[in-house]
């Protein structure tokens, strides 16, 4: 089968990065209504690229090849460094890189990548293969839209050019180039089976941990059933078919909201932001799906699993809810997980008295405000110093925050959760929020803070020349 | 011998990791340091992550944070932009500048940047300096040892040629290259030491990566050789080079000051520790420490109990350079076939191997090592080593799938006696993992 990686009658290829253009954009919405991303400042910057982000976007297409068209370290420092889990195929996992070396630079790369795109579609059979810009191959204005074109046409497969440097912005700008890239070039591609049923697609879930397959196993059992994960653990083709789907479930604001507007202005599928951090957020969620999918069986269904889950839960949590009673915590994430866990600790008893911003937009922010008291400090920016001192001066007893900050934490001898995308421990549904409540108790109970705290035995006697 | 590459457009599954990270972990063992990326945000925040997953520490490093139109317009005003915070929030009192292949490509000259800089703010008293190190050539070792040879450029342009030098000869240089973890530097520095020597080690990552329980949180370095010492190791009477890799800045010592050097190239396995222990026995006139004559034995006795568990494995090894020469010393002497040693990149050493030594990726060790019983890599070889169905031990950069690896000892008796019994417990274990399987239940 002669395979089109354009939708009909678009016959552009993905726009080259416009800066004012996104700048305005990057922060997750299509009209935001203030605070553009800021510029790093140089000095002190903190967290990743467009790159960074642009992968962690769509290296969860498992089955696709992923292919870094750059010198080797863009590929080389960053595979294998993100949780996300694949249920099967592995292809994603591969770390492919056309390795430019000072040569290539000069004369040019494009030959290379035409022959690295040629050798990874022979030798794997992708279904399709992802094709990332580098700040180098950008810089010295590689065609990788023409490359690709030129590719797909040739081996008839999906050869899908990604235009995210490094240099263009933040990690979450890298998000959103990334869901153009889907809408440009995959959404819209592939029809479903015909009998399938179709039903939500779940954007921004990456199934960091395996949540995905907690999510899932929820909404199976209130009959609904995923068309398009985007794209946790999901396969090339069930996102060319994303457009047929009844409803889109936001899980992930901050990167892709604009994914689901433009779907709905396209494809008039309707959208809800949502998240599956604590009980209610999750019943929330499913009633939500249900209510759009406009299916009153479907609705009473969803109340009666939750109901029947909400009070298992509660039975499953009471001994941890009150060992964590009046607990406090500072809470260091971005984007949705900011208001969401803050909801999630809420229901286990743990006041958060200290919450990043950096990375939030204006309805997270809001959203944030909804759930937290007066006496809560947000943090805006400022890295680990920034949140330390928030941990002390407001007495937090744990610190929820990501990897990068975890030995922060060990060396201030902090208890600290890991949320963000290295962690191992999944902590969507009600499941998840059971597993939240063990980790914090094992966290806050472990007898090292005592042990560490206390000095060598030596070290408690009065000196001998001090008598 | 001969340095092969099998042919293909594409890496796949790389084994290289950018130089600039090699840098950045060379300034982890200078106390109070900065390490600054002249590049993309990327270009800090993936070393960081990495280094950070490795060493389970935190890791100092900032970035000028360039984006599109600084690169076209002023790189170096983001650079100026990035010291002027850098030196008047954290007072570093030493700053690397490392240039990456995005301000290479673009042409940015910031080492003249930086003397004008230097000038203007009349910067005494610290140590700055930069290092072009972009990701198109050479890999993590490559760039440590470029940054330890930029380091002593600076110190010597500082100090050296002030002055009379006053040469101590119970002082010796330690130049660990950057394939050593924390105790191996710390192990080092202990063997040297035990002959009567004063060791600086530069860098010293065995007191700031090795974990410790100071608190209060700096973005600087904490631990690590102090500047003072630093800079007190120009009148070592000698030098002392770990790797390959680490005879430049050793030679660069030699040129300017005139301190002879010494470099061992193998640091794994009884002949290479025999080595160290008669060369520092000789220069020193003191005998073996005792410790250290029972550790030999030790390690011997381990050998031969460990020889049966060895005979007729192979191995496969992908390692950065020196530690695949260093690595695959010992396991010569274990008597393991080599059935192939896959490095990052080729340097002089390597191509002066007596094996056959492949230049290439983790997917090429798939392919050349297929049979092999161990495959020793970083853990980015975990999924290929479970494809060929061989044990694997983790080594190397970056190692995440195993607690304390960067406190794992390879030098000296201890650390060949350390590494034998680990290799030899992974066969075993494999070995009883087949015996399970091929069991027939009734």
């Amino acid at each position: 089968m002669k395979y089109s990686i354009l939708s009909e009658g678009d016959e552009e290829p993905m726009d080259p990065v416009r800066k004012n253009e996104f700048d305005s954009e990057a922060c997750g919405s299509i009209a935001p209504k203030a605070k553009p991303c800021p510029r790093p400042k140089p000095g002190e910057a903190a967290g990743g690229c467009s790159f960074d982000g642009a992968q962690i976007t769509l290296l969860p297409i498992m089955d696709a090849a992923h292919l870094v068209h750059g010198p080797i370290a863009c590929a080389g420092n960053s595979w294998e460094s993100r949780g996300t889990l694949s249920s099967g195929p592995s292809l994603s996992q591969y770390g492919f890189a056309t390795d430019l070396t000072d040569s290539d630079i000069i004369f040019g790369g494009e030959k290379k990548l035409k022959d690295s795109i040629d050798y990874i579609a022979e030798r794997f059979a992708p279904p399709a293969i992802f094709v990332y810009s580098t700040c180098v191959t950008a810089l010295i204005g590689e065609d990788m839209d023409a490359v690709c074109r030129a590719a797909a046409e040739r081996i008839g497969i999906p050869v899908i050019p990604v235009n995210s440097p490094g240099f263009v912005g933040s990690k979450n700008l890298g998000n959103r180039l990334a869901g153009d890239a889907l809408l440009q070039y995959v959404i819209g591609t592939g029809e479903p089976e015909p009998m399938s049923p179709l039903g939500v697609n779940l954007i921004g879930e990456y199934n960091i941990a395996g949540e995905m397959w907690d999510i899932e196993k929820l909404m199976n059992s209130a009959g609904i059933t995923v068309t398009s994960r985007i794209t946790g653990d999901a396969r090339y083709k069930e996102i060319t078919y994303a457009h047929r789907a009844k409803v889109n479930m936001v899980v992930c604001s901050r990167a892709l909201l604009g994914l689901a507007k433009e779907m709905e202005s396209r494809y008039s599928i309707p959208y809800f932001e949502g998240s599956f951090y604590g009980a209610k957020e999750t019943t929330y969620s499913l009633r939500q799906m249900a209510f759009l999918m406009n299916d009153r069986e479907m609705e009473r269904r969803v109340d009666r699993l939750t109901e029947r889950e909400e009070a298992r839960l509660s039975q499953d949590l009471r001994p941890y809810r009150k060992l964590l009673k009046g607990k406090r915590a500072v809470l260091y994430t971005g984007g949705v997980k900011s208001w969401s866990v803050i909801s999630a600790l809420k229901e286990l008893g743990v006041q958060v008295v200290g919450v990043g911003t950096n990375k939030s937009t204006e309805d997270d922010v809001r959203r944030i405000a909804d759930r937290v008291g007066d006496d809560t400090e947000y943090i805006p920016e400022g890295g680990a110093s920034r949140i330390i001192k928030t941990v002390r001066e407001r007495k937090a007893d744990i610190m929820i925050a990501g990897g990068r900050n975890m030995y922060v934490a060990m060396k201030e001898q902090i208890p600290f959760i890991d949320i963000n995308q290295e962690r191992h421990k999944a902590y969507a549904g009600y499941e998840g929020l059971l597993r939240l409540a063990k980790e914090l108790t094992y966290s806050l109970a472990n007898p090292i803070w005592k042990l560490a705290a206390s000095p060598a035995p030596w070290d408690k006697e009065a000196p001998p020349y001090d008598r | 011998m001969t340095v092969n590459r099998r042919k293909k457009p594409a890496s796949v599954n790389p084994m290289k990791i950018g130089q600039s990270l090699g840098a950045v972990l060379a300034l982890q063992g200078c106390y109070r340091a900065m390490p600054l990326i002249h590049g993309s945000q990327g270009c800090s925040a993936f070393p960081k992550a990495l280094l950070t997953r490795h060493f389970r520490e935190p890791i100092a490093v900032q970035t000028s944070a360039l984006q599109e139109m600084d690169v076209i317009f002023d790189a170096n005003r983001n650079l100026e932009e990035a010291l002027n915070l850098v030196l008047s929030k954290h007072r570093p009192d030493i700053i690397g500048i490392i240039g990456t292949e995005l301000t290479d490509v673009a042409g940015v000259d910031y080492q003249n940047m930086l003397k004008t800089y230097k000038r203007e703010r009349n910067m005494r008293g610290g140590l700055a300096f930069s290092v072009v190190l972009p990701d198109f050539r050479g890999s993590l070792e490559s760039g440590f040892s470029s940054t330890v040879e930029a380091m002593i450029d600076e110190m010597i342009q500082q100090v050296g040629h002030r002055g009379s030098r006053s040469v101590n000869t119970r002082q010796i240089t330690l130049l660990p290259g950057s394939f050593l973890t924390p105790a191996d530097v710390m192990e080092l520095k202990e063997i040297i030491s035990s002959f009567g020597f004063e060791v600086i080690a530069l860098p010293d990552i065995s007191t700031s990566l090795s974990g410790h329980l100071l608190t209060g949180f700096s973005p600087l370095t904490r631990g690590g050789v102090p500047l003072d010492s630093m800079l007190q190791s120009l009148q070592s009477g000698l030098t002392i080079a770990i790797g390959g890799s680490m005879e430049r800045p050793a030679r660069r010592l030699h040129n300017a000051l005139g301190t002879p050097y010494k470099v061992f190239e193998g640091a794994m396995g009884l002949k290479a520790s025999d080595e160290l222990l008669h060369f520092l026995h000789q220069i020193s006139g003191e005998p073996v420490p005792l410790r250290y004559c029972w550790q030999r034995e030790n390690l011997l006795d381990s050998m031969l109990d460990a020889h049966f568990q060895f005979a007729g494995m192979s191995a496969l090894t992908a390692l950065e350079p020196d530690h695949l020469y260093s690595v695959s010393g010992w396991l010569e002497e274990l008597g393991v076939e080599q059935k192939a040693l896959i490095s990052s990149f080729e340097t002089p050493l390597i191509a002066g191997m007596e094996r056959e030594v492949w230049v290439g990726d983790l997917d090429d060790a798939e392919v050349l090592g297929k049979g092999a019983d161990l495959w020793i890599s970083n853990s980015h070889g975990i999924a290929g080593a479970q494809r060929i169905e061989a044990a694997f031990m983790p080594a190397g950069f970056p190692v995440w799938n195993e607690l304390g690896a960067y406190m794992s000892v390879s030098v000296g008796y201890r650390g060949a006696m350390e590494w034998s019994n680990k290799a030899g417990n992974l066969l075993m274990q494999r070995e009883a993992g087949h015996r399970e399987s091929s069991v027939r239940h009734r």
